[in-house]
């Protein structure tokens, strides 16, 4: 009995240091630290990954947490996050954005604010050459993809005789694909182009025309911090105006990158 | 301020349940198969260990330094990722097509468990006295038969307390087969999390579930000590 006791007394005390943190006013915070902390993904070239010779993470997301750091006129800093642990350290207040091809969907807009879409994508597949014409050429397959990501969720819907197989990240997930242990590997086109650009032995490997979802990646914010979301929003819409926001598009998926793909959107205000 | 609404019908009814409860199932299958092959396997370690030729000594020393010495995680990613480096063509596409996921976690518990119940058994072997294996062998019995009905009996009787550790660790450690996609129960409260962003009931929900089982180890093992192994400790 008494051990049962503190059991229970352990289990209160892990209940009492469950805190939400509060809603406060992250533009004057960041301003008064002099720094911006953003989540960002490190293995997922093009969005941000560690460059080789730099030893310092780049990417599409860091390229615009750069902008919105040099408006505010503070310095950066970067903290990796992985899909399921970006909004926890969040709402914890351990970074101020996320940066982390983060899809915008009403069940995380509960949580988070978002700021407006800057970046546009579909969830595909990427499989062995050949081997899938259609969906169906997936029914109860294995197919590989990241925890905590909306691509589990949309390929589970699209596909529900599929076994869905979650791994830490996507890197992992691709072994998995190359080991045969999987039939595809599911996420966004554009990280998949990221992918199959690193790949040793791209030829192997392609990524059919089937689209399961449309992605808007949107910025990551606390609920509630009205001034700091206004802020973001308005950086991104004058970065599309300066035709800044192209040109960072233009840098890691014009023609010439490892991962070319069309501009098919334009930085607006949400409705 | 307290922003955070605890919502616990999410994970005592309906869907995000059900995920529980077949996390429950695979955690069950998964620690139940690996606890009776690293018992066994840690047995046969174990009187390896006291052999007298010494190649099978030394074949079983190296094997409990090298899987008690290395973790866990990275022995699960060496049987489901680095494994196939090495096997053929014809084995991984086998595997491959199994529920390979299971198997590599079943494989990396199973050995990693049995180095250290094979020095627990070891342990126990060491506090039978000696002489009793010297009769044994007088009276005729080989080493191997030696072991098995004198030696064994007793010291796997004097191992129950740190075996229970063992089993209560494998239980335990069952959880990092979510690594490799075993949809085991962490795997599914982590689902639970990424869906509903419950995460304080889903991984109470969870912490319960791996206290209820850990207990019923330990009371389950407690029974059958008192009840068949031990009977005269039984008040």
């Amino acid at each position: 009995m008494k051990k049962l006791m503190t059991l229970l007394a352990a289990v209160a005390l892990v209940g009492s240091m469950a805190h939400a943190a509060l809603a406060g006013d992250t533009l004057a915070d960041v301003k008064k630290k002099g720094v911006l902390v953003a989540g960002v993904k490190d293995s997922l070239p093009p969005f941000g990954y560690i460059d080789e010779k730099t030893r310092e993470i780049v990417g599409y997301d860091i390229d615009f947490v750069k902008a919105i750091a040099k408006k505010l006129n503070v310095k950066v800093e970067l903290k990796p996050v992985t899909s399921a642990s970006r909004m926890p350290q969040l709402m914890e207040g351990n970074i101020d954005i996320i940066a982390a091809t983060m899809t915008k969907n009403p069940e995380r807009a509960k949580q988070i604010d978002f700021s407006h879409t800057y970046f546009l994508t579909g969830q595909k597949f990427i499989t062995n050459k050949g081997k899938v014409k259609s969906l169906k050429d997936l029914e109860g397959k294995k197919i590989g993809t990241a925890k905590g990501s909306t691509s589990e969720q949309n390929v589970a819907k699209a596909i529900p005789t599929a076994t869905v197989l979650s791994f830490d990240d996507y890197p992992q997930a691709f072994l998995a694909l190359q080991q045969g242990k999987v039939a595809a590997v599911t996420t966004d086109e554009s990280i998949l182009a990221g992918i199959l650009g690193k790949a040793p032995n791209k030829n192997k490997f392609e990524i059919p025309n089937l689209q399961i979802s449309e992605e808007p990646y949107g910025l990551g914010m606390r609920k509630d911090d009205k001034n700091f979301v206004a802020f973001v929003n308005k950086t991104l819409l004058e970065m599309e105006k300066s035709g800044e926001a192209k040109k960072i598009f233009d840098k890691w998926f014009g023609p010439k990158t490892a991962t070319p793909l069309k501009r098919t959107f334009k930085i607006t205000a949400d409705k | 301020m307290l922003k955070y609404h605890f919502d616990w019908s999410i994970v005592t009814s309906g869907k995000y349940f059900d995920w529980l409860v077949s996390g429950l199932k695979i955690t069950l299958e998964l620690s139940s198969v690996s606890i009776v092959l690293a018992f066994l396997l840690g047995l046969l370690i174990a009187v390896m260990r006291m052999s007298h030729i010494k190649p099978i000594r030394f074949i079983a020393s190296a094997y409990l330094e090298f899987f008690r010495n290395t973790p866990l995680l990275v022995q699960i990613f060496f049987w489901y990722f680095g494994s196939y480096k090495i096997l053929p063509t014809a084995v991984n596409d086998w595997l491959n097509s199994t529920n390979f996921e299971f198997a590599a976690a079943v494989i990396a518990l199973t050995i990693y468990t049995s180095a250290f119940i094979a020095e627990d058994i070891r342990s126990g072997i060491l506090s039978i006295p000696k002489e009793q294996m010297e009769a044994a062998r007088s009276a005729g019995f080989s080493f191997l038969r030696s072991m098995q009905y004198i030696i064994l009996p007793q010291a796997v009787r004097i191992t129950v307390p740190p075996l229970v550790n063992q089993f209560l660790n494998l239980a335990k450690n069952s959880s990092l087969a979510m690594t490799i996609g075993v949809m085991e129960l962490t795997y599914q409260a982590r689902q639970v999390e990424s869906y509903t962003f419950k995460g304080f009931e889903a991984f109470t929900a969870a912490t319960l579930v791996y206290l209820v089982i850990s207990v019923s180890i330990t009371w389950a093992v407690h029974v059958y000590d008192r009840r068949v192994l031990n009977p005269q400790k039984a008040g």
